[in-house]
């Protein structure tokens, strides 16, 4: 369904906004038929959406709107003007082609899709494990969905009372098993994650084979975890394909070309003339088909750059560039800019590898350097498998209980390779600790340490006097709840047997 | 939206919005006070694209997160939003 996209004064918007539904008057020619207009403050997102019933010729009438005061042509009937979350210029689509400048008036496509939620995992069970599930719920007892699974085997050789009995039972150990009210979970983690990272080597691993690539393990890594970093220091994609490409390796290869950052540099040599102050580059046939890239794209990716004469070459396939300024100075930041110009692939990633998994036989992408957010958006790639290794940029394109899961994934990941066993629970309550508050928090001071609501704790973590002063200065109060303020001033902690109170009461004579 | 469906990812569990009239009913269940629930910001791409779906949601709905466990099988998990956003 084609749409239109213009630029327009906020003021005009606003007009829209009040007077709608009415008729608007634009200097275009517009095809009759479309419904949709997106509109632009700024060339770069649009944060309106215009809805349009009706395309007319413009007649001189006063109740129209009018966008200009000369040169009007078409007359759109606006039914409704929506504010809408802003969408940048590339998502819109010209033909296959992503749009990176536009003219007003222009047709465009807004590729979308249906957002559905996952089906609920009830639907997923089988019967037999439903059946079992609603008999503990009559008998009042709590199981999971996995001990309901490993009992769907008893339940035909046992007869039903026999049944009865044996959930009856498992319900009591479970419940036995559980962990006791008032229990310190979190130091028993941090002791349990603590004791196994001592053992930890502090080596970087390398992938073995021909094209190595270094990617962060080990304690580094763990610490890099728990400390949410912005930017990992190893940051790396598993780019999955959709099922019908995985197989088969032209389209792989396609795919990690397209992924890959080519710069001018990779496919040519830049030779710099002072005497004419003038830049050739001189194109490397080769390594040009080799990252797929052809002349047309050299020269789309110069005439985005600014402030340059870029002077083609029909004879030999040399480009030469010339800086409008004259100057040596100019001249060497062309030459430096030229390096670093991007003809083709997603920024941020830096190389691409492709591996064949053994078991399943199908490509698998490895990235070095990450960008989720552009390469989920690439035809071939399975946006439902593909992940990064970069926690925050996860919280930041697929939301914060993706996070949750990767920071539990790569932490056991992180201690499992070494051959470490820590228990599962500890690494999802340290992940469940981390994303509490609707966005990725550290473990220590800048985190969840820094928040806590006892001055003293905080004093006892890191920046005694800091904490204190401030708490001196505002006057906070310290109700004594914790653990490390009741050690500081004496009294037994509020954990274990600590936790209760014990009121006397006397008897009444 | 872009071209991809967040919800559909292998990462994000189920993310599910509990009706008005049964949040009571939730909130008594795990007896707990609405703002002492997780949080999950309103900008949130999973919320984001609940309200595709849904239309706007305001601040203090609880979303119902039914997430796979290595553990449980399946676990249930409350957040609500929060109006705060994070960048």
């Amino acid at each position: 369904m084609p749409s239109i996209i213009f630029k327009d004064t906020k003021k005009n918007i606003q007009t829209l906004t009040k007077k709608a539904p009415v008729k608007y008057a634009v200097e275009a020619d517009i095809k009759p038929g479309i419904t949709e207009a997106y509109v632009t403050f700024d060339k770069k997102v649009f944060t309106y959406r215009l809805r349009i019933s009706a395309v007319d010729e413009y007649k001189e009438d006063t109740s129209v709107i009018l966008k200009k005061q000369t040169g009007l042509k078409t007359t759109l009937s606006v039914e409704v003007v929506e504010p809408m979350d802003p969408i940048p210029l590339s998502q819109f689509r010209k033909g296959k082609k992503k749009l990176t400048e536009f003219s007003d008036f222009e047709e465009v496509e807004l590729p979308r899709i249906e957002v559905v939620e996952k089906t609920n995992y009830m639907d997923s069970l089988s019967s037999e494990v439903k059946e079992i599930l609603e008999l503990a719920k009559k008998k009042n007892v709590e199981i999971s969905v996995s001990m309901a699974e490993e009992l769907t085997s008893y339940k035909k050789s046992l007869k039903p009372k026999q049944f009865d009995e044996l959930l009856m039972r498992v319900a009591k150990d479970l419940e036995s098993k559980r962990i006791d009210p008032f229990e310190a979970v979190g130091i028993i983690a941090a002791q349990s994650i603590g004791e196994p990272g001592t053992q930890m080597t502090m080596r970087t691993f390398h992938f073995a084979g021909v094209r190595e690539m270094n990617v962060t393990l080990g304690l580094p890594r763990l610490i890099e975890i728990v400390d949410a970093r912005r930017i990992p220091s190893t940051p790396s994609m598993t780019v999955y394909l959709k099922p019908e490409f995985e197989k088969s390796e032209d389209i792989v290869m396609n795919v990690v070309k397209e992924l890959e950052n080519t710069t001018v540099i990779d496919v040519a040599d830049i030779v710099t003339d002072i005497t004419q102050m003038l830049l050739t580059i001189r194109p490397d046939e080769a390594k040009m088909s080799e990252r797929l890239v052809n002349h047309s794209d050299l020269l789309d990716a110069l005439a985005k750059m600014k402030g340059i004469t870029v002077i083609s070459d029909a004879s030999n396939n040399d480009i030469v560039v010339k800086p409008q300024q004259e100057s040596f100075k100019r001249l060497y930041q062309v030459q430096e800019q030229l390096k670093l110009l991007t003809i083709k692939g997603v920024p941020g990633i830096k190389r691409a590898i492709a591996r064949v998994d053994q078991v399943t036989k199908s490509w698998i992408l490895y990235t070095q350097g990450s960008n989720l957010k552009e390469v989920l958006e690439i035809d071939e790639v399975d946006a439902n498998r593909t992940y990064t290794n970069d926690i925050i940029e996860i919280a930041q394109v697929l939301g914060i209980e993706a996070a949750r899961n990767a920071i539990y994934n790569e932490s056991l990941r992180t201690l499992s390779e070494q051959g470490l066993e820590v228990d599962q629970r500890h690494l999802m309550l340290v992940a469940d600790m981390m994303t509490f508050g609707g966005s990725v928090r550290a473990v220590g001071r800048q985190g969840i340490s820094g928040r806590k609501s006892s001055v003293l704790a905080r004093a006892a973590f890191e920046i005694t006097t800091k904490h204190l002063l401030r708490a001196g200065l505002l006057g906070e109060v310290d109700p004594l709840t914790g653990v490390a303020e009741n050690i500081i001033v004496g009294q037994p902690i509020t954990l274990g047997t600590g936790a209760v109170n014990l009121v006397y009461r006397a008897f009444s004579k | 939206m872009g071209k991809f469906n967040v919800l559909q990812h292998d990462l994000v569990p189920e993310h599910h919005v509990v009706p008005k009239k049964d949040e009571d009913k939730v909130l008594s269940e795990i007896g707990i006070a609405r703002d002492l629930l997780p949080k999950i910001s309103r900008s949130d791409p999973a919320i984001k694209a609940l309200e595709e779906i849904h239309g706007p949601l305001e601040s203090g709905t609880i979303i119902k997160i039914i997430r796979k466990s290595p553990t449980m099988g399946y676990s249930v998990y409350y957040r609500a939003i929060s109006s705060e956003v994070f960048k």
